[in-house]
């Protein structure tokens, strides 16, 4: 494989094999997002009226704040041993390691809600299964969005002393329309809407997810090389 | 470099620096601690910006971020630059499928051979020793075969048969009209091989000369420079 795809396909290699070997971002992200979920189906009593308004915005909670943990650990394999340098001295194109992180952090997120919506189902007593493309789907859309933001702010922290604290002062705040737009489709399609009113909500996802990797993709090299 | 100079916060780490290296050259980079050699070595890599002055490699002007001309430079830098939880032989895959996508299985089993890690190439990096770490960067750097090494204070951690594997690569390297410039403490082993000796002092150069046999202006240049840093006069 040649160019930028080559590289993708080796940063990814890379990046999945130290995971495979640590462990360390998985297990962290899943039991910290299983002990909030187990948190908010007991401290909130939400009646069976209510679980398709409240539910969603729970476990996308949860998501989200497991998704901070892994992005705060997302370039730590890479700043061992000055590994970081080795890799902004090869003629490695900014953009290929930008998607490549993406692309990780995507696949990380996306094995931690196969855990995790199960589970979500069972403790917030959800029959959604024959709705699970529909809710896949969305998932997915609202996760990309998180990865895509999340990945350049984590390079954005990445030198940063208190970068644990800054990633997500300047993450949430972005996070907003995702976060809304995710919720809001996930009401949709557990019951508390109609099927039209989902467009606009896929329309502001898909459109977010389009921008901000293409503004992911050009600012890397800004954001890494500065 | 013309003119380059570095600053950290207050701190001068290269001051008014011009250097001009010919094609085939091997550069001893020699000075005490803090001297600025390994910054001088960071700016030549494009990994450091100066904060004045400009650089040009092989005739063109160094910019940051990827260019083409980082195919063409290699920083050896002893110990670091590897991933502890990859093995041997998947560091080496991994950091030469950056550069080239035409180096194969034998290609990098007959390097490894030839740096004497091919027992090694299933062990963790995490578990190798830093002289087998900087064997395995001499490995890496063979099959990339860049025109500009710069190499960070290697001898400290070699072996004698690892100091030879080295010294074999850059001078092969000079030989195939590379530069090299290396930077080290280990002054009686680099004026051995070293075409040019340069030393730097609070970031300025103090003395820059071609190979003479024996050194004697280097020496005078060097015991100055002791005499100085032990509160002699200035």
């Amino acid at each position: 494989m040649n160019g930028a795809l080559g590289q993708i396909y080796w940063l990814l290699w890379k990046d999945l094999l130290l995971e495979a070997r640590r462990r360390d971002n998985l297990l962290s992200m899943f039991f910290f997002g299983l002990s909030l979920l187990f948190l908010f189906s007991f401290a909130f009593e939400i009646s069976s009226e209510n679980v398709s308004r409240m539910a969603p915005g729970l476990l996308w909670l949860a998501f989200m704040f497991s998704g901070t943990l892994a992005l705060n650990q997302l370039f730590q394999g890479d700043r061992e041993n000055d590994c970081l340098d080795a890799l902004l001295l090869a003629p490695l194109d900014r953009g290929a390691y930008y998607l490549a992180k993406v692309f990780f952090n995507f696949s990380l997120m996306f094995l931690l809600e196969l855990f995790i919506l199960p589970l979500f189902g069972i403790l917030f007593r959800l029959d959604f299964w024959h709705l699970l493309p529909n809710v896949l789907l969305y998932t997915l859309l609202g996760t990309l969005g998180f990865s895509v933001v999340g990945v350049l702010f984590a390079a954005v922290t990445l030198r940063a002393r208190a970068r644990a604290l800054l990633l997500p002062v300047l993450l949430f705040p972005l996070m907003i329309p995702v976060i809304l737009a995710t919720v809001r489709t996930l009401q949709i399609i557990l019951g508390a809407g109609t099927a039209a009113e989902l467009v606009p909500w896929f329309r502001l996802l898909v459109g977010f997810d389009l921008i901000f990797i293409t503004a992911g993709f050009l600012l890397l090299e800004w954001v890494l090389d500065g | 470099m013309d003119n380059v100079s570095k600053i950290y916060g207050f701190l001068w780490a290269l001051r008014d620096v011009r250097l001009e290296i010919g094609a085939g050259e091997w550069v001893g980079l020699l000075g005490p601690n803090g001297a600025g050699k390994t910054t001088l070595l960071r700016v030549l890599a494009a990994l450091a910006y100066p904060t004045a002055g400009g650089v040009e490699l092989f005739g063109q002007e160094l910019s940051y971020g990827n260019s083409p001309l980082r195919r063409s430079v290699g920083f050896l830098a002893s110990g670091a630059h590897l991933y502890d939880s990859l093995t041997v032989s998947e560091n080496l895959r991994f950091f030469v499928s950056l550069y080239r996508n035409d180096v194969g299985a034998d290609d990098r089993a007959t390097v490894l051979n030839d740096v004497g890690l091919h027992e090694k190439r299933d062990e963790y990096v995490s578990a190798l020793s830093l002289g087998m770490r900087c064997r395995l960067a001499i490995a890496k750097w063979r099959l990339v075969r860049p025109r500009l090494l710069l190499v960070d204070e290697p001898y400290g951690s070699l072996d004698p048969s690892g100091v030879e594997v080295l010294n074999r690569f850059l001078e092969s390297t000079c030989a195939a009209g590379g530069i090299v410039v290396l930077a080290t403490h280990d002054v009686p082993r680099l004026l051995e091989r070293c075409t040019r000796a340069v030393m730097l002092d609070q970031g300025r150069i103090v003395f820059d000369e071609p190979r003479q046999d024996p050194w004697h202006s280097f020496h005078s240049a060097f015991d100055a420079l002791l005499s100085q840093d032990s509160g002699g006069p200035r």
